[in-house]
């Protein structure tokens, strides 16, 4: 019996509409692992076969019984008008936690989170980033081995967003399997791997250093949008264009008509995978 | 440089607390300019007194070189976080009202987004609402373009996509003021501004405001280790891929706090994230003081 | 101001269960009000004892209809008809004068028998040989007809729909809201516990409304409470299981609160047209009386006003109590069938493609 969490070939479909397509993950202990994509792409529903609260249609999924797990939905599972301290206490009694083990945890946690003086407060009227940094106590009060969390940094603050990194880092240093969702490339940067969906397929995965390495062909500045059918695999960024060459020679292995290849960074890379799994190459 | 926008010494106190604190900024014809701040900096504050829904305490507001009103409102684009589009109403549904609000004169929905013409907004996919509602803020060729979180939770090509409309209308003589909690598009403004505690603590492009600064990276055997490690030693720690970043820490110090642990110690130029912290953390301090 | 007005135009055209809300319910109601609003009464039915049973019918005439007779049953009979509801009059003979026993709790039945009786003593006046003639006349049950009686028990019944139906869809409706729907299926939580738990607050919510209804009922508009309170009791939990269940079911095909108000108000108004509250049972056209038949009101309706103006026993009232019973039964199998679909969807089977899901316990 494996203690490693994931899934593997996964299927979900909802009548016609293709949501995840033959997408596996692996969720090593002690690690963060990324889901990353935009809106549409599959990772919330990903996310909810892994915690267990959507069956897919076919594939495996390997998870902890509901005791040893945490779930961060994508809206929060948080209630609104129950206060702060009171959430946490369902939660604890929801998950059978011992009385005195739950006051404590919980004191510890809000403590750590800066979330001790809003402890009375009703969760509605916490800011966004406050909530988030509450859903993510909530969902690791009753130390699960396998914590499922559904873009808990979109829309925060970047300083509620670096208290919630340390939460995560924390846990994952006790040896808690983390999966998280994000939009935010810098996040996906810091975890140890990366899954990249679209349209709910697999794009890229593994480290960021791989999916750099793994990119087809090569970037090229350029100093307009080019014309024609380059312009689909031109972007632009930071004020400056780039295009795109699919069977172009990697950055430093030769040179090519127009400039320096540009050393593409994870953004970079997962921009090309996108372009490529589009049908632009 | 005419300015289309600026605040002179603008402050705004809501009963014993201030929101905005004797902030300065300017936009210009062509800039795209990023506010940056957190929660409670007084981001949201200051635009809305730049979009005339709230008066100031002290200082100037003018939009076109005249105190806010309906006629400058007709000259500004504004995105909301929420779009502000109709979810029950098609785009060109959406487009028509706006049109007959502001008045004749608008720009068609571009070509690519004609095809959605006649779904409902709110069946259509986050990314290509976001698009439509830039298209209909640009409608009514304004010269001010306001937009909140303009790409939040949109895929990274999606978001290089929406920047090639702002960029588009920056080249064409708007100016464009973006709030965003993304670091990676703070890198697509010409000029960022910095906001902590209703102050401004910092102006200039990324690199500028990053100034040169450092962080001392960790790579570690075992990353848990290292991590309990610095932690009991009181040092603040992030997770950087299978390493670790201590800012506001000298290598010595981590060296020191890591003990024997095998671990190699660096000292590496800091991402604007963290300065932007420090700034924040700066403020929050004197504030205190 | 245009612009708006087309835009409104837009939104509304499109939302259809607001549509179906402004358009089809005036229809409908008036069509269910033509046929069902009435308080004509029809037929009066009657319950004749004593020995001069049989020739009771030949006297009273329409609207009266002799229903049953019993030649060798007494006044103790005769009144256990009416209090069983089997029977809108009764008539005692075999005494000196015949004794016409009134069902004061069928307030226009009444009222019409009463007025029948006037007129034929009116058209033939008292005189030798007249049996049934010169009756003597008692009201039993609400002896001064007055309205309230009968109203207040029935309010009871709205009282317990209002919050069960109601309340419940939103509470329910606002979990799918906020998300934490989601949560609950990922907790360890048996939907029971769920479902149990969602409703035990609205009883007691529930059972307090009604209490206070009871009491300034019965001490302020002095409206009896002569029967069973337990039977009352009783039929109080049926009835509010059930619509509860019903305000359940509502929230699991209701997309936000809005609509959960909607659905629950298309429920609530039938239910106080037709269920005998306002207008008797038995006026309202058989064409649309059938649908009475499907509602909970109706039948608790008939519990409230047998308990507490006539004290009906249980044994008398088990038609409604098996009704609400069934109604239960069929609603709250419902009811946590579709929570079950969002609670427990690990446990769901899927068609064609096989699934093969391990949920692995780690041990305690």
């Amino acid at each position: 019996m494996t203690s490693e969490w994931g899934a593997e070939n996964l299927y979900v479909s909802y009548g016609k509409i293709v949501a995840l397509d033959g997408v596996s993950l692996s969720a090593p202990p002690g690690q963060v692992t990324a889901v990353v994509g935009g809106d549409g792409a599959g990772k919330s529903t990903l996310l909810r076969c892994l915690a267990g609260a959507l069956a897919p249609d076919s594939g495996i999924v390997r998870r902890p019984d509901k005791h040893r797990l945490g779930y961060l939905p994508a809206s929060s599972g948080i209630y609104p008008d129950l206060t702060v301290a009171e959430n946490l206490d369902f939660r604890a009694v929801g998950y059978g936690m011992p009385a005195r083990l739950a006051r404590e945890r919980a004191a510890e946690y809000l403590e750590r989170a800066g979330l001790t003086s809003a402890a009375g407060r009703l969760a509605g009227q916490l800011s966004g980033g406050m909530r988030q940094k509450l859903a993510v106590i909530a969902a690791m009060l009753h130390h699960p081995e396998l914590v499922v969390l559904d873009e808990p940094t979109t829309g925060v603050d970047p300083v509620s967003r670096s208290g919630l990194w340390w939460l995560i880092a924390r846990a994952a240093a006790e040896g808690c399997a983390i999966v998280m969702a994000t939009t935010y490339l810098d996040e996906a940067e810091r975890c140890s791997s990366v899954l990249v969906l679209d349209g709910g397929t697999m794009i890229a995965s593994g480290t960021a250093e791989d999916i750099v390495a793994a990119m087809p062909g090569s970037l090229r500045p350029a100093v307009a949008k080019p014309d024609g059918d380059a312009a689909r695999r031109a972007w632009r960024r930071a004020g400056q264009w780039r295009v795109w060459d699919p069977g172009g020679a990697k950055a430093g292995q030769g040179e090519r008509q127009g400039g320096d290849p540009i050393t593409p960074d994870l953004q970079d890379a997962v921009t090309v995978a996108a372009l490529a799994w589009g049908g632009a190459a | 440089m005419s300015s289309l926008a600026s605040c002179v010494e603008v402050t705004r106190r809501f009963g014993t607390f201030t929101a905005v604190n004797r902030v300065n900024l300017e936009v210009g014809p062509g800039e795209i300019v990023g506010l940056l701040g957190a929660n409670g900096a007084g981001k949201t504050t200051l635009i809305r007194m730049l979009l005339g829904l709230l008066s100031t305490s002290e200082g100037d507001v003018t939009l076109f070189g005249e105190p806010p009103s309906r006629q400058t409102r007709r000259r500004i684009g504004y995105v909301p976080q929420g779009l502000g589009l109709y979810d029950d109403l098609s785009p060109a549904e959406n487009l028509e009202f706006s049109e007959a609000v502001f008045g004749p004169g608008a720009t068609p929905l571009p070509d690519e987004l004609r095809s959605y013409g006649r779904e409902l907004v709110g069946s259509l996919p986050l990314g290509v609402q976001r698009r439509i509602a830039f298209a209909q803020a640009l409608s009514h060729h304004p010269d001010l373009l306001m937009l909140d979180e303009p790409t939040s939770g949109v895929d990274p090509l999606g978001r290089a996509r929406l920047w090639e409309t702002i960029a588009e209308a920056a080249d064409g003589g708007a100016g464009v003021l973006v709030t965003t909690h993304y670091m990676e598009e703070a890198h697509e403004c010409g000029r960022l501004v910095v906001m902590a505690a209703g102050r401004v603590v910092a102006e200039g492009t990324a690199a500028e405001i990053i100034g040169g600064r450092q962080v001392v990276a960790v790579e570690a055997a075992s990353w848990s280790a290292a991590f309990n490690a610095l932690e009991s030693a009181g040092l603040q720690v992030a997770l950087a891929g299978r390493g670790l970043r201590v800012p506001g820490a000298d290598p010595a110090e981590v060296r020191r706090s890591l003990g024997d642990l095998p671990a190699v110690v660096r000292e590496v130029p800091a991402t604007l994230e963290e300065r932007f912290f420090e700034l924040t953390e700066q403020a929050a301090a004197s504030e205190a003081a | 101001m245009w612009a708006m007005i087309v835009k409104e135009f837009r939104q509304v055209r499109r939302d259809r269960r607001t549509l179906a809300m402004m358009i089809v319910l005036p229809v409908l109601l008036l069509v269910v009000l033509g046929y069902a609003a009435s308080f004509d009464v029809k037929t009066i039915t009657v319950a004749a004892s004593g020995p001069q049973a049989g020739s009771v019918a030949s006297i009273l005439r329409a609207p009266f209809d002799v229903t049953r007779t019993a030649p060798d049953r007494g006044p103790s009979w005769a009144r256990d008809q009416l209090r069983d509801g089997k029977a809108d009059v009764a008539v005692v003979t075999g005494g000196a004068r015949p004794h016409v026993l009134i069902d004061g709790s069928q307030l226009f039945s009444a009222k019409a028998a009463l007025a029948a009786l006037a007129e034929m003593q009116q058209r033939a006046p008292s005189g030798p040989g007249g049996t049934g003639l010169h009756p003597t006349v008692t009201v039993l049950y609400n002896p001064g007809l007055k309205t309230s009686n009968i109203m207040i028990p029935g309010l009871c019944g709205v009282v317990l729909v209002f919050v069960g139906t109601i309340i419940t869809s939103l509470g329910v409706v606002r979990e799918r809201q906020t998300g934490t729907l989601e949560q609950l299926a990922v907790m360890p939580l048996k939907p029971r516990d769920v479902f149990l738990g969602k409703i035990v607050p609205y009883f007691l919510v529930a059972a307090v409304d009604l209490a206070i209804v009871l009491a300034v009922g019965i001490t302020i508009f002095g409206v009896p409470f002569h029967g069973s309170p337990a039977t009352f009791g009783l039929g109080a939990l049926l009835f509010l299981f059930v619509t509860l269940g019903i305000g359940v079911l509502i929230s699991s095909v209701s997309q936000n609160q809005g609509q959960a108000i909607q659905l629950a108000v298309m429920t609530l108004l039938p239910q106080v047209l037709l269920s005998g509250l306002i207008f008797p049972l038995s006026s309202i056209a058989a064409g649309v009386r059938w649908i009475a038949y499907f509602l909970p009101l109706t039948y608790f309706n008939q519990i409230s006003r047998g308990v507490m103006l006539r004290a009906e026993p249980i044994t008398a009232l088990w038609q409604p109590f098996v009704f609400l019973a069934l109604l239960g039964v069929i609603v709250v199998t419902g009811a946590t069938l579709r929570f079950r679909s969002y609670l427990a969807p690990a446990a769901r089977e899927r068609r064609p493609r096989k699934a093969a899901v391990q949920a692995q316990g780690a041990g305690a």
